[in-house]
């Protein structure tokens, strides 16, 4: 039979080799726990061979698996000098274990996927403020994570920028952070993105964002942010303007 | 007074935009003792579970909210005029459930346990705020270490992490979709 001929089917339908294996392994009906090794290995290369070239960004996983079918298969076929006993472990268990544990994956996401849908359907209070006008700010306070994510952005905005450091300059956490406290004195908040974009060098950006962390930890400012995707704020503790409650 | 006490519970609920908690609750209703506050509550989801409501107490990461009957959203995406909302992707979805069934857990291990690399899809979705960082293992390399967010729970309608099956009745699962599974790929 002309494996390849029969299926049309293409890669991208999987998430990744060992859903492509599971298909094959389900298709033949095969129990799990028992794969005929040189059935599968065969099939599964024949759908490699299928494609006409290899994206190694996506496939060079299904590569991997298919290294990992072949190696299995020699192991299966070296004679051994004593026959296979209870002590010696089968070769196809480190596959048969991913496999189990990818297998449960998989039916969890269908049943993610069902309980996505039916709460879908349900519409809470939360949908409704998008509709009007978000003229009235409500802050909420952001994680580390989106600040050190804002300013990796930025740094990597200012990387592509032709830097030439002559001078050096020693730039220190205290001093920043009375610098930062003083800026928030006279102008009552500092826009996070703006602030590091018109440091001179990576150098004093970084120490710049240490103390504006510190600042943060040792909750003498506060940085707060409209909603996603906007610009992050960063006020003194004390003079955050009042939360509309 | 026991009436009262219902109604009352009822509109903080309703004004609540996140789920209102148990202890949230009796924590601002000082002056009625634990034990009615929570009889009243019970009472409450029993009225609406037996009136005839276009409208439903849920329970939903650990708090109670108000929502729309599911059956109803047809009618309420014409008056929105909202197409359809957005589903996550398979992607994210099958890493969703790696972490959730093997949190705490790192990049590599959903990585492995997908047989596939995982660095993009959980970005989106510690963008999209349905896991969080909770810290770094303490092994080579210090690896951040993932959990699953409030958000992850309510966005699928669970109380707690518990509500997820149990993976017992995740094989019952699987051999049903094997069947349809083949057949939609063969389409394909």
């Amino acid at each position: 039979m002309d494996t390849s001929a029969s299926y049309q089917v293409k890669l991208e339908v999987f998430q990744g080799p060992l859903d492509l294996l599971l298909f094959l392994i389900r298709k033949k009906k095969i129990d799990i726990h028992d794969i005929p090794i040189a059935t599968i290995t065969r099939e599964y290369l024949e759908y490699l061979n299928h494609k006409e070239r290899i994206n190694l960004d996506r496939e060079a996983e299904f590569l991997l698996i298919a290294a990992l079918l072949i190696y299995i298969k020699s192991q299966m076929l070296i004679p051994r000098e004593k026959a296979l006993d209870d002590d010696e472990e089968d070769p196809r268990q480190i596959l048969v274990d991913r496999l189990l544990d990818y297998q449960k994956v998989k039916a969890a996401s269908l049943l993610l996927r069902e309980k996505e849908e039916e709460e879908l359907q349900k519409w809470k209070r939360t949908f409704l403020p998008a509709l009007y006008s978000q003229d009235e700010a409500d802050f909420m306070e952001v994680s580390l994570f989106d600040l050190a994510e804002s300013f990796f952005t930025l740094m990597k905005r200012k990387e592509r920028r032709e830097i030439k450091t002559i001078k050096g300059k020693n730039f220190s956490l205290e001093e920043k952070m009375k610098e930062i406290i003083k800026t928030l004195e006279e102008n009552s908040f500092l826009d996070f993105l703006d602030y590091f974009s018109h440091q001179d060098s990576f150098e004093e950006a970084l120490v710049s964002f240490f103390s504006l962390l510190e600042l943060i930890r040792s909750k003498i400012v506060i940085a707060l942010q409209e909603s996603h995707f906007q610009s992050i704020k960063v006020w003194l503790r004390n003079k955050v303007p009042a939360k509309k409650s | 007074m026991k009436n009262r006490l219902k109604e009352v519970i009822e509109s903080l609920i309703f004004i609540s935009l996140e789920p209102l908690t148990l202890e949230k609750i009796k924590s601002i209703l000082t002056e009625f003792p634990d034990g009615e506050v929570e009889l009243a509550i019970k009472e409450l989801l029993e009225n609406y579970v037996s009136n005839e409501r276009g409208i439903q107490i849920i329970q939903s990461a650990g708090g109670y909210l108000f929502s729309t009957k599911p059956e109803h959203d047809s009618w309420i995406r014409r008056l929105l005029k909202v197409e359809r909302k957005n589903k996550l992707s398979p992607a994210a979805l099958e890493t969703l459930s790696a972490i959730a069934y093997h949190q705490p857990t790192t990049l590599a291990e959903i990585s492995a346990l997908r047989g596939v690399d995982s660095t993009h899809t959980l970005k989106t979705l510690l963008i999209k705020k349905l896991i969080k960082i909770v810290g770094r293992k303490k092994s080579p390399g210090k690896p951040l270490i993932y959990r699953t967010s409030d958000k992850f729970l309510t966005h699928f309608g669970l109380n707690s992490i518990q509500d997820l099956p149990s993976p017992e009745e995740l094989s019952k699962i699987l051999e049903e979709e094997s069947i349809l599974e083949e057949e939609d790929k063969d389409s394909q």
